[in-house]
């Protein structure tokens, strides 16, 4: 489903290197739930940024169902982020001018979904994170968990097998930490890839599979 | 495009004050053009309407007039009148003899255009337009008036410290003047009669020394005709004087087509001046726009993460830059007609001419459509700034 082959990135800073990743090699199944943990500056937000096409690696390859990334355009790029991952941000990174189902409608919208549908599709996801009394809000009226249960009904909006987490529970109490934890826990159930950088010990206790990484190497299998 | 549109819309609500002033450089830019046109349209209009009226009437010059500017090669004399009048299709002919000479009232003195003219013609003319002021207008020039004369409106109002009423004294050319009538008010295109001193002929002879005509102006009776009396008028006196191209003999057709390019040329001139407002303009688009991008990087990244193809983010910054100068056109398309009325209105106070304000659905049209583009345009640098961010640089910048 997902496969990084031999895979680096190393950041430029004027003339400094930053080596970021060195020769990852990871291998994830389809319905997997992983997570990733390691120090502040160990490389797993760089890691996920590759693996979620956000950016491209310095070399080394990665494989998303069989296709190598390396070799698509930035349009094809873009369509593997709106149709296949859905991304959930430490920060919530939702759009302020929008309301809770304008926000989550987005993605649909860059995928040429009617309005219509968009709507009707936007409002049941928000049911599901149970945001029913709040669809018109916009994010600065809404909690910081509420902000995040929007942006991961924006994640699936288009249906995604892939949904990446980065820290998704960063900036929550552990209280609304665990809620979020429990619909990503769900989305996994119903057969979506679930892949998690965290720090926090409890959560990646709920995962099957953890990885740990430490100066751009994984640690452990 | 709709939920572009929409898109759009909230980015722009989110900075108000600064998109207002954007909104106002394009609109001041295009009420600016509008305003010009609309007012060089209705100058032309009037003028031209006025010069279709005296459509019956050819004025004969001793001298060659092109491009508004008039070289006098001599004078026509009283043979020339009569060969003119004897012309078939010419209903009457008029002989004018006028110099600048000096007047003087009261002590003070002043030069002042002296018209030599048959009473009777002054009707041919100017029409019966030129009626002196009933009641404290005095009468108008007579055949056997002796040492007499009518004045124009700005003569009797403007030129002397004094105002000089009807039986007052003129010393012109050193000798004594009775004013005998005060003509009305003209302005436009016959400002000109507002600023002369009329008197007979044979008193013209006396001041000026001399009989000669300095134009004849000639009324025919059908205007089809007006070309080929012209040319025969030239030919006649061409050859009294055994000149050629002595005389021009314009008719009020040929006035207007050398009018419309004058005043086109004119206005093109104009127009151009004011378009450097929407040039400033669109470097105002330009500035709002890339700051609007630099400001709203976190967000480009944000959608570009969650699947915005490039050109969703280069829609979406242009639609916005239309819109903003789309309400910068519709705004300046208000202001030019308000502008428009507000310029006619100083013209008819301060020069006293009746300008109409002729705005033409088809200029705001075009306003309209200039602003739209100079808003596209200018976006276009932006919005492809925008789009070609990448997303994660996009969104780890906060
Ligand atoms: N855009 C960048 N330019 C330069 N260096 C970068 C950039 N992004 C990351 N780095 C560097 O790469 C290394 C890995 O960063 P990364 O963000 O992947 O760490 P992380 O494991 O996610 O840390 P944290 O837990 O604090 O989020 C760090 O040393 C960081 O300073
Ligand atoms: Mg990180």
């Amino acid at each position: 489903m997902i496969r990084a082959e031999h895979l680096s990135k190393v950041y430029r800073m004027g003339k400094i290197e930053v080596p970021a990743l060195r020769e990852v090699n990871l291998e994830i199944e389809e319905g997997e739930f992983l997570a990733i943990v390691g120090a502040s500056g160990s490389g797993k937000s760089t890691l996920l940024n590759m693996l979620g096409c956000l950016d491209k690696p310095t070399s080394g390859a990665i494989f998303i169902d069989g296709v190598n990334t390396a070799s698509l355009s930035e349009n094809e790029l873009a369509g593997i982020r709106r149709e296949k991952i859905g991304f959930i941000f430490q920060q919530f990174n939702l759009i302020h001018s929008l309301n809770a189902v304008e926000n989550v409608s987005l993605p649909m919208f860059f995928a040429g979904v009617s309005s219509d549908e968009r709507m009707k599709r936007a409002a049941e996801l928000l049911i599901k994170v149970g945001l029913r009394e709040r669809m018109h809000h916009k994010p600065a009226e809404l909690s910081g968990g509420q902000q995040q249960r929007v942006a991961i009904a924006r994640a699936l909006s288009n249906n995604p097998e892939i949904i990446i987490g980065d820290e998704p529970t960063g900036n929550v109490d552990s209280k609304t930490g665990d809620a979020i934890m429990a619909i990503l826990k769900e989305l996994n159930h119903e057969g979506r890839t679930l892949i998690v950088v965290t720090h926090d010990a409890e959560i990646a206790a709920h995962a099957p599979r953890v990885i740990r990484m430490r100066d751009g190497r994984l640690l452990e299998q | 495009m709709k939920d572009m549109i929409l898109l759009a819309y909230r980015d722009i609500n989110e900075r108000k004050a600064r998109t207002v002033l954007t909104i106002l450089g394009i609109a001041v830019g295009i009420a600016a053009v509008i305003a010009l046109i609309s007012v060089g349209y209705g100058f032309r209009q009037s003028v031209t309407s006025e010069l279709v009226e005296m459509g019956d009437l050819i004025m004969v010059l001793p001298g060659e007039a092109s491009w508004g500017e008039y070289m006098e090669l001599g004078r026509f004399n009283d043979r020339d009148l009569k060969d003119v009048e004897r012309i078939s299709g010419v209903q009457e002919a008029a002989a004018m003899a006028s110099r600048a000479e000096e007047v003087e009232y009261r002590g003070e003195r002043k030069m002042v255009n002296v018209i030599g003219v048959e009473p009777q013609d002054i009707d041919v003319i100017f029409g019966d337009i030129v009626n002196t002021e009933e009641g404290k207008g005095g009468r108008g020039l007579r055949d056997n008036d002796h040492r007499a004369c009518q004045i124009g409106y700005s003569i009797a109002n403007d030129y002397f410290d004094e105002e000089i009423r009807v039986n007052d004294r003129l010393n012109i050319g050193g000798k004594k003047f009775r004013v005998v009538g005060i003509l009305e008010k003209q302005g436009g295109f016959k400002a000109g009669v507002d600023s002369g001193i009329f008197v007979t002929r044979r008193d013209a002879k006396s001041i000026l020394g001399n009989d000669d005509i300095s134009e004849i102006w000639v009324k025919i009776r059908n205007i089809a005709e007006a070309e080929g009396i012209a040319d025969e008028i030239e030919e006649r006196i061409d050859e009294n004087h055994k000149l050629d191209d002595f005389a021009s003999a314009m008719t009020m057709g040929s006035a207007i087509e050398q009018l419309n390019t004058v005043f086109g040329l004119l206005q093109a001139v104009l127009v151009a001046i004011a378009s450097i407002s929407l040039i400033v303009a669109s470097m105002g688009i330009i500035n709002t726009m890339l700051m609007s991008v630099m400001e709203r990087t976190h967000e480009i990244g944000v959608m570009k993460a969650i699947g915005a193809k490039n050109r969703n983010v280069l829609s979406l910054f242009l639609v916005e830059a239309g819109l903003v100068s789309a309400a910068g056109g519709v705004l300046g398309c208000v202001l030019g007609v308000i502008g428009a009325y507000v310029i006619c209105m100083c013209i008819s106070t301060q020069f006293g001419m009746n300008i109409p304000a002729m705005v033409q659905p088809g200029v705001m049209l075009g306003g309209l459509g200039v602003a739209v583009l100079v808003g596209i345009l200018s976006g276009l640098y932006p919005a492809g700034k925008a789009s070609k961010m990448s997303p994660v640089e996009a969104v780890r910048y906060e």
